[in-house]
């Protein structure tokens, strides 16, 4: 079993993206092994009212949801949050949500963003924050949105030591105050591969020494991203097979209340 | 010296679900690399990493990192790694890049067939370059030139450069990346455009644009090389954003792209398995198409 915590459906307002349909993406992940991943709306990064992609997201994979576990896109700042939030939950059934502070514009201390993951983790929805969604150098002329930076997440995460957030799309991890010796931060965050190395720093295996073989989920960024790379890291990574799975899929199955 | 690869060509080679499989399946070493080297001895095949460094040796940990690199080559089934050392604060003086230099003859040595070697210059030191790429091409072995950042590559002062390229018949690996806001830390970075101009100036130059991947906006670089046959793409870098060596190969042609992982080991190979391109296509990728540059030395 495969889970991959980190894919997406619908348009990139600055790139075509291919299997961006829940039809495409599964026949991606059937040609790669892939049995279930947690998908958002990728519209939603752009859009200034995000609920739409999140209503389109529900449309899509309501047929799939055997394999397609959905997550909402909120923006704490924009007007009716809450109802949305409601919505998502209880009518669409989610298991999560994906935030985008610096595409939002918001800063991760926000009180806004403080009520929101409450609300969040009132409602047992783990919170997803994408730590970049393409790399900076190739940003359009018409934005320029920054990774948002692992200090200010190590600033949000004593905030909320019940909430549970995972890290996609990061790396530079080891070093951070996520992965420092000492640091007296929550265990309430995990931190997904997809751009974690396997090989030479072998940052993942760093973080499995460091943080715990529990700490560390599986994700590729599809389709924005080939699926390949992320896999090839479980294939050469250097570490027990029963860590490997959890790697693979039970870590993250139990973030989102579906191991089974 | 070759350890078994976790990565065998034929699993290197094919993006199905077949590979993943035998991974779940908890088959580690799925075929045997025997049999796929006895493969790769019949058609020739050889994985040729285009884009790699080694360690400077003011890192204290040089020696250990560089045998990580050819451990995770031995790992990923990388027959051969064309390495650069670069100096680490640019622009980069004669001393600096004649020291680089002299420590990747010495890395060229030690792993004999496995590490080739970039000569790495500032062609802002034109006699002092064009001394050290002579130098290290005929009495070091090494097989190409590395230019970095110090000069966009149309400026003259890097036409000597390419015109000792093009006697001596080696390839050019020339750092590169188009990034649309400005980009202060390399104010001299060429881009795809530039490198095609100095490949319409210079058409019997051999020049590859590198890690397309690793610098920018990929698509632009991909359209600016169209017309441009004597330019090649190196697939390195980081980045491994879907459909880029789909369009990089619809493109510009599967002759002209060159396998590499500029350091960033698993989105190399990676993105190479994943392209939809027929096996052959991927064969020519991997080392092929190196195969025939590197030959440009030995007139054939």
């Amino acid at each position: 079993m495969i889970l991959d915590m980190n894919a997406y459906l619908g348009h990139f307002a600055f790139r075509r993206l291919r299997y961006n349909t829940a039809d495409a993406l599964l026949r991606l992940m059937d040609s790669k092994g892939i049995d279930r991943a947690v998908v958002s709306s990728a519209g939603a990064i752009t859009y200034r009212n995000v609920q739409p992609g999140n209503e389109d997201l529900f449309a899509s994979v309501k047929p799939h949801r055997d394999r397609l576990i959905p997550f909402a896109v909120v923006n704490p700042f924009y007007a009716g949050w809450e109802d949305d939030l409601n919505v998502c939950h209880e009518e669409f059934g989610m298991k999560g949500l994906r935030i985008y502070p610096k595409w939002h514009n918001y800063a991760l201390t926000d009180s806004c963003l403080g009520d929101m993951v409450s609300a969040a983790t009132e409602r047992k929805m783990p919170i997803s924050v994408p730590l970049r969604v393409e790399d900076y150098r190739q940003r359009s002329w018409l934005v320029d949105v920054p990774d948002v930076p692992l200090s200010e997440i190590a600033e949000l995460l004593p905030r909320h030591p019940e909430a549970r957030f995972i890290l996609l799309n990061g790396a530079g991890f080891i070093g951070s105050p996520l992965a420092r010796e000492g640091e007296q931060l929550p265990a309430n965050y995990w931190i997904e591969i997809s751009r974690l190395s396997a090989l030479l720093a072998n940052e993942i295996g760093q973080l499995v020494a460091k943080l715990g073989a529990d700490r560390v989920v599986f994700g590729t960024g599809m389709p924005f991203q080939y699926p390949d790379p992320a896999l090839v890291k479980l294939e050469v990574l250097d570490i027990p097979e029963e860590v490997k799975e959890k790697i693979r899929w039970q870590n993250a199955a139990a973030l989102v209340g579906e191991n089974g | 010296m070759h350890r078994r690869p976790t990565i065998t060509r034929r699993s290197l080679l094919k993006s199905s679900a077949a590979a993943a499989g035998a991974v779940l399946a908890g088959v580690r070493h799925a075929p045997v690399f025997a049999a796929d080297s006895e493969a790769s001895a019949k058609d020739g095949a050889v994985v040729i990493d285009c884009h790699a460094h080694l360690c400077h040796h003011s890192q204290a940990d040089y020696r250990e990192k560089d045998l990580l690199l050819i451990e995770a080559a031995d790992k990923l089934g990388i027959d051969k790694l064309c390495c650069s050392i670069l100096t680490p604060r640019r622009p980069a003086t004669p001393e600096g890049f004649r020291e680089c230099n002299g420590w990747l003859a010495e890395a060229i040595e030690q792993f004999p067939g496995r590490v080739l070697g970039y000569c790495y210059v500032n062609p802002g030191h034109t006699s002092e370059a064009l001394d050290e790429i002579r130098r290290s091409i005929e009495e070091r072995g090494f097989m190409g030139v590395k230019l970095y950042n110090e000069h966009v590559c149309t400026e003259p002062v890097v036409f000597p450069v390419v015109e000792l390229a093009i006697e001596l018949r080696v390839p050019i690996l020339h750092h590169a990346g188009r990034i649309h806001h400005p980009f202060p830390e390399q104010p001299n970075i060429s881009d795809g455009g530039d490198l095609a101009e100095l490949g319409r100036r210079y058409p019997e130059a051999r020049i590859i644009c590198a890690h397309v991947g690793g610098g920018g906006d990929w698509e632009w670089t991909i359209k600016a090389l169209r017309h441009a046959p004597n330019i090649y793409l190196d697939t390195s870098g980081s980045v491994v954003d879907d459909d880029m060596i789909g369009l990089a190969a619809s493109t510009l042609g599967t002759d002209r792209l060159l396998f590499g992982c500029d350091m960033s080991m698993t989105a190399g190979i990676g993105k190479i398995r994943a392209a939809d391109l027929e096996e052959a296509d991927k064969q020519k990728i991997l080392g092929g198409n190196m195969t025939r540059l590197l030959a440009m030395r030995n007139g054939t």
